[in-house]
């Protein structure tokens, strides 16, 4: 490894064994699975976090890290997390929840029932939102069941930011004016504070979807949200994170992937549904575990 | 929707331990024209009643800590400026003996769950005397 003066701007120049190492580190602690490929994403971020730590050379940001001296890991586990995502992203499948889903779910279960949705991961609140938004405008049960829902995230950052509910015009793009009227004040920059009641109606909470430890504080869920994570694990994680998901789901219960996503591919546990706005999988309801 | 004349705002306290359910009315109810204030169970909405001026209640009957039947009977015992307060009961409940104990604990009407936007409306405005 050297370091190079870059334009008066110093960046570190990682090495390949090194980027190896880095991975193989970021993969035990959380089972994101990046390799050389991911070369330019991958030093950016590096670049970022050693800069931040005013650390000299990689080998001296790589002991801080394993030492995890401020907590570092929870830094660069931010850095590494996507959290690029919209209000009524792959619609869809909300329309599959309240179309299907939710009526298969409360047909069994008495008026006032507790019914428990989970965004995980919720990233920047989104999801979890868009899931709250969406009963409110076209469940016509949704006073019927005490509905809770939880959005989780690896991302303490993100975490942070979706229990502050403010959003830019883009997060926004597909909601209607009314919508947007109805649930956002307008704030400074453009930006939008999203309904008080609505925070307020939504638990959001840290979890990394393959520690099953983590996992074990999560339990009877109804219907789970996990889009566009697994593609980021390898199969193995994968098939950890499955096998966390159906744990934490009721019999019966229901899980929704992200389109490119299929749990057939990671793990036999779930049975296929096919409904008329999206293909789920569910927990076989015979299973009691 | 259904909107009601803004100008004839009353303010209508939701009694309901559901956040979503809360939201719900309260966005329907504002939409209207009404004001709303929310609380979470019987003891926050005994409070509420007490510091400021509410038109109307609506509340459930399961909640942790004071259901909305104790609440009812604690509220029609209450000073005379809040005794007479008028109350809708909305819940889950819908057998014959639960709306009869809701009415013996002094609520003025009963809905059950799920109940519809105009449906909501409707009967605020009958039991405020706001006309539509």
């Amino acid at each position: 490894m050297d370091d190079r003066d870059d334009g008066g701007s110093r960046a570190v120049r990682i090495s390949s064994e090194e980027v190896e190492r880095f991975c193989d580190f970021l993969y035990r602690r959380t089972g994101l699975s990046l390799s050389e490929g991911k070369r330019y994403f991958i030093d950016r971020r590096l670049e970022e976090r050693i800069a931040a730590t005013g650390s000299p050379s990689f080998r001296a940001y790589f002991s801080l890290l394993r030492a995890d001296a401020d907590h570092e890991i929870e830094f660069l586990i931010n850095s590494f997390t996507v959290n690029e995502t919209y209000f009524y992203r792959e619609d869809h499948q909300l329309r599959c929840m309240t179309s299907n889903l939710l009526g298969t779910i409360v047909r069994q279960r008495p008026s006032g029932s507790t019914i428990r949705i989970w965004s995980i991961p919720c990233s920047t609140g989104e999801e979890p939102y868009s899931i709250a938004l969406w009963l409110m405008e076209n469940w016509p049960q949704v006073d019927n069941h005490n509905i809770e829902i939880v959005g989780s995230d690896i991302d303490t950052r993100a975490l942070t930011a979706a229990a502050n509910g403010i959003y830019g015009d883009r997060a926004l793009m597909r909601l209607s004016r009314v919508i947007v009227d109805r649930y956002f004040k307008p704030i400074a920059d453009g930006r939008h504070e999203i309904d008080e009641g609505l925070r307020n109606s939504i638990e959001f909470t840290r979890a990394n979807v393959i520690d099953p430890k983590d996992m074990a504080r999560y339990r009877d869920f109804d219907l789970i949200f996990c889009r566009n994570v697994l593609i980021y694990f390898d199969d193995a994680s994968r098939r950890q994170a499955a096998e966390n998901l159906y744990d934490c789901l009721r019999p019966g219960g229901y899980i929704c992937l992200g389109h490119s996503e299929s749990m057939s591919r990671i793990s036999p546990l779930f049975s296929v549904c096919r409904f008329p706005d999206a293909i789920v999988y569910q927990k076989p309801e015979a299973d009691h575990g | 929707m259904v909107e009601v004349d803004a100008a004839a705002k009353a303010r209508i306290l939701v009694v309901d331990d559901s956040s979503l359910v809360r939201l719900y009315y309260r966005s329907t109810l504002e939409r209207a024209g009404f004001e709303v204030e929310q609380s979470i169970n019987g003891i926050e909405a005994m409070e509420r009643v007490l510091s400021q001026p509410i038109d109307l209640v609506i509340v459930d009957i399961n909640m942790p800590r004071m259901d909305g039947l104790t609440f009812l009977r604690a509220l029609r015992c209450g000073p005379s400026d809040i005794s007479s307060l008028p109350a809708l009961v909305v819940s889950t409940e819908s057998e014959m003996r639960d709306i009869a104990e809701a009415r013996a604990s002094g609520a003025n009407f009963y809905l059950v769950k799920p109940v519809a936007e105009a449906e909501l409306v409707r009967h605020v405005c009958v039991l405020t005397g706001v006309s539509l």
